[in-house]
């Protein structure tokens, strides 16, 4: 896998996530316990595990929609909690299934997204300009978004999540319900955020072949706990299993 | 806040319903109503009735004098019975036939009632068809007025037939703020109609439309998901939600303009059938003064802002844009209420315990503002326009609270239950 960036054991200081004890609790339903994983810059970071397992609780903790109940969770040093507005400042979230402004063009739902970021009219431009770069829907952007495609929309929305180029890019199943084309479009753009800018990446999947294909590391969440983390090589070698999904029945088995 | 705007405008439910439907419905609603009134008018304009002649007398030829000289066009007909006749006046497009039966000449000059027959010829059971045969009943009230002043004049030569048979002229006075005004009652009556209907009516649907309007608005961007985008982006929560009410005031003061024109036209068309010439508004202080006007308009707006950040805070809770349309609808029924009640009657003669209610609902207050604007009561818009302020100023602190939480995303309304439950366990 040539994209990814090889990460080290370096410092403290260099973890763009840390989540540390992490509780996230609904009325009685428990949707995280004790999670603890770090992200080093620079890497691409899956969160994998089944329905319910706590995946988007987590990712919604960190980009600063919902607050933890109990424990830790920073980002590039800021605390979630206590500096959401910086934390905001420099990470960037694509919920699952999320859409775009349907009776705004394309382009217009980009250059909107774009004057969150840029102060200056130039800035602006040069982002909206990116993000037609990187959505590849040409002509298309001029259309109302109402008439996109699932897989045009991800697209537009993956552009929308990548051209201000954050620190964090947080994707919560970047491309569940995609056909093959625009899977491997959107994963081949993440590859080259990650490569070219330095973007890190934290996303969540089902997709075993694409965790295995993005992620320098991964973990694996059931019930809100973490089972095991690791390089896909790791987890495969723990789990004595010849795939990620077989790592992954192993480990629930365990845990 | 162009964005949301811009959103709402090309969203054809939002746009239809609140700029299309009120500049085209009132008005059509009002232009149905001229059309129909001045079709009557023009029909009557037009009145012709069949005369069937069967006296010949003298009386019956000042009859037929009378009607001509009240333009109505009489064409003779010649039958041998009322029933041919009745046909020939069908045949002939007629509406009324008009029988002066035998005897009509003699029983007038000796003194006993004399009878005439109207035969109105309906062809559909409608009022117009109604207006059109009372109708015929003028010329003949006409006539038989020169009759009876003649018998007067006969009786009392030397006094006036008119004084004789309306000996008292009533005359009304209103005192309104202790200035007293002659004024005809039915004139009052349309005024007053106007006033608390007209602008009740248009109040009631610049809070439901902003409303619907601002709900939506928040309703969409949860069903969307574009909410989850918008809160993790670099701007503050209270910005957010200043861009949200900023666009949806914009949208519902253009629904309101839209509103009120038609509303105008709607009720000048109702209206125009009540005779409010010969009030005399200035002097009783019922025109709307420059003040009163900018005082109102304060009300207008500020009653909108809190109505939308009503709705925002509500609609927070729907997972939907279905779910938050419920909502509201459950929300509009309190909100209104005061405006239905004030249409009928003054806040004064309520019960206590319904004032109290009453007063406490900010609406109410907008109702009242819109009355006192009438009659320069500042101290009551004054008094409007703080506690709708208040409210305001309260309802949308609780909707930045809202904003600035977890709850904006995880909150709904489970209807099953009827309470606010925490949203389903997310994966």
């Amino acid at each position: 896998m040539s994209q990814r960036n090889p990460v080290g054991e370096k410092g403290k200081a260099d973890n763009a996530v840390e989540v540390t004890n992490l509780f996230k609790v609904f009325g009685n339903i428990k949707a995280v316990q004790e999670l603890s994983f770090t992200v080093k810059k620079g890497e691409t970071y899956g969160l994998i595990g089944p329905n319910a397992a706590g995946k988007t609780t987590t990712l919604r903790i960190l980009a600063t929609l919902v607050k933890p109940s109990a424990g830790s969770a920073k980002v590039f040093g800021f605390d979630v909690d206590k500096r959401a507005s910086e934390v905001r400042k420099i990470v960037s979230y694509l919920p699952e299934e999320a859409g775009a402004y349907r009776n705004l063009s394309g382009r217009e739902y980009l250059q909107f997204m774009a004057d969150f970021y840029a102060v200056e009219e130039e800035t602006s431009k040069a982002l909206v300009n990116e993000a037609v770069r990187i959505s590849g829907l040409g002509d298309r952007l001029r259309d109302k978004v109402k008439t996109y495609s699932k897989g045009m929309g991800r697209r537009l929305l993956i552009a929308r999540a990548l051209m201000m180029k954050p620190k964090l890019a947080i994707l919560d199943e970047p491309t569940s319900g995609l056909d093959v084309v625009h899977a491997y479009y959107v994963r081949r753009i993440i590859c080259e955020y990650v490569k070219d800018h330095g973007v890190t990446v934290l996303l969540s999947s089902h997709n075993m072949l694409e965790v295995e294909f993005l992620c320098n590391r991964l973990a694996l969440i059931d019930e809100g706990r973490l089972l095991g983390e690791g390089t896909p090589f790791e987890l495969k070698s723990r789990y004595n299993a010849s795939n990620l999904e077989e790592a992954f029945m192993e480990a629930t088995k365990i845990g | 806040m162009v964005k949301e705007i811009k959103e709402m405008l090309r969203d054809p439910k939002i746009l239809i319903g609140m700029l299309l439907m009120p500049l085209i419905i009132f008005p059509l609603l009002g232009a149905a109503m001229n059309v129909s009134t001045t079709a009557i008018q023009q029909s009557l304009k037009e009145a012709s009735m069949a005369l069937m002649d069967l006296d010949g007398g003298p009386m019956a030829q000042s009859l037929i004098v009378s009607f001509r000289a009240l333009n109505v066009t009489l064409l003779r007909i010649y039958a041998s019975t009322v029933d041919e006749a009745l046909q020939k006046t069908e045949e002939s497009n007629v509406s009324a036939l008009l029988v002066i039966p035998a005897g009509f000449s003699q029983n007038l000059t000796s003194g006993l009632r004399a009878e005439l027959l109207v035969y109105s010829l309906f062809k559909t059971m409608s009022l117009s068809e109604e207006a059109k045969s009372s109708f015929f009943g003028t010329p003949i009230a006409f006539y038989e007025n020169l009759l009876v002043l003649n018998a007067l004049r006969e009786a009392f030569p030397n006094r006036s037939p008119e004084v004789v048979l309306d000996p008292i002229s009533p005359r009304n006075f209103v005192v309104f703020r202790r200035r007293a005004v002659e004024v005809p009652l039915a004139a009052l009556r349309g005024l007053f109609m106007t006033q608390s209907y007209g602008f009740t009516v248009v109040i009631m649907m610049l809070i439901i439309s902003a409303m619907q309007i601002a709900a939506t608005s928040i309703a969409i961007e949860k069903e969307e998901k574009t909410l989850e985008t918008l809160l993790t982006l670099p701007v503050g929560r209270l910005t957010i939600l200043t861009g949200k009410l900023a666009g949806s005031v914009v949208v519902a003061a253009a629904g309101a303009a839209a509103a009120m024109v038609g509303v105008d036209y709607y009720t000048g068309s109702l209206f125009s059938l009540v005779p409010t010439q010969g009030v005399d508004l200035e002097a009783l202080g019922l025109a709307l003064s420059p003040t009163a006007s900018v005082l109102l308009g304060v009300t207008m707006f500020v009653t909108i802002v809190s109505a939308l950040a009503l709705a925002i805070c509500v609609a927070v809770f729907s997972e939907n844009v279905r779910s938050a349309q419920s909502i509201i609808t459950f929300l509009i029924t309190p909100v209104i209420m005061p405006s239905l009640i004030l249409m009928f009657a003054d806040i004064e003669i309520l019960p206590v315990p319904v004032q109290v209610i009453m007063y406490a609902i900010p609406y109410t207050h907008a109702v009242l503002a819109s009355k006192a604007a009438f009659i320069a009561d500042y101290f009551i818009m004054l008094r409007s326009i703080a506690y709708i302020s208040l409210f305001t100023v309260v309802i949308l602190y609780v909707a930045a609270r809202i904003f600035a939480t977890e709850k904006i995303i995880t909150a709904r309304i489970s209807f099953g239950r009827l309470s606010i439950s925490k949203r389903r366990l997310p994966s």
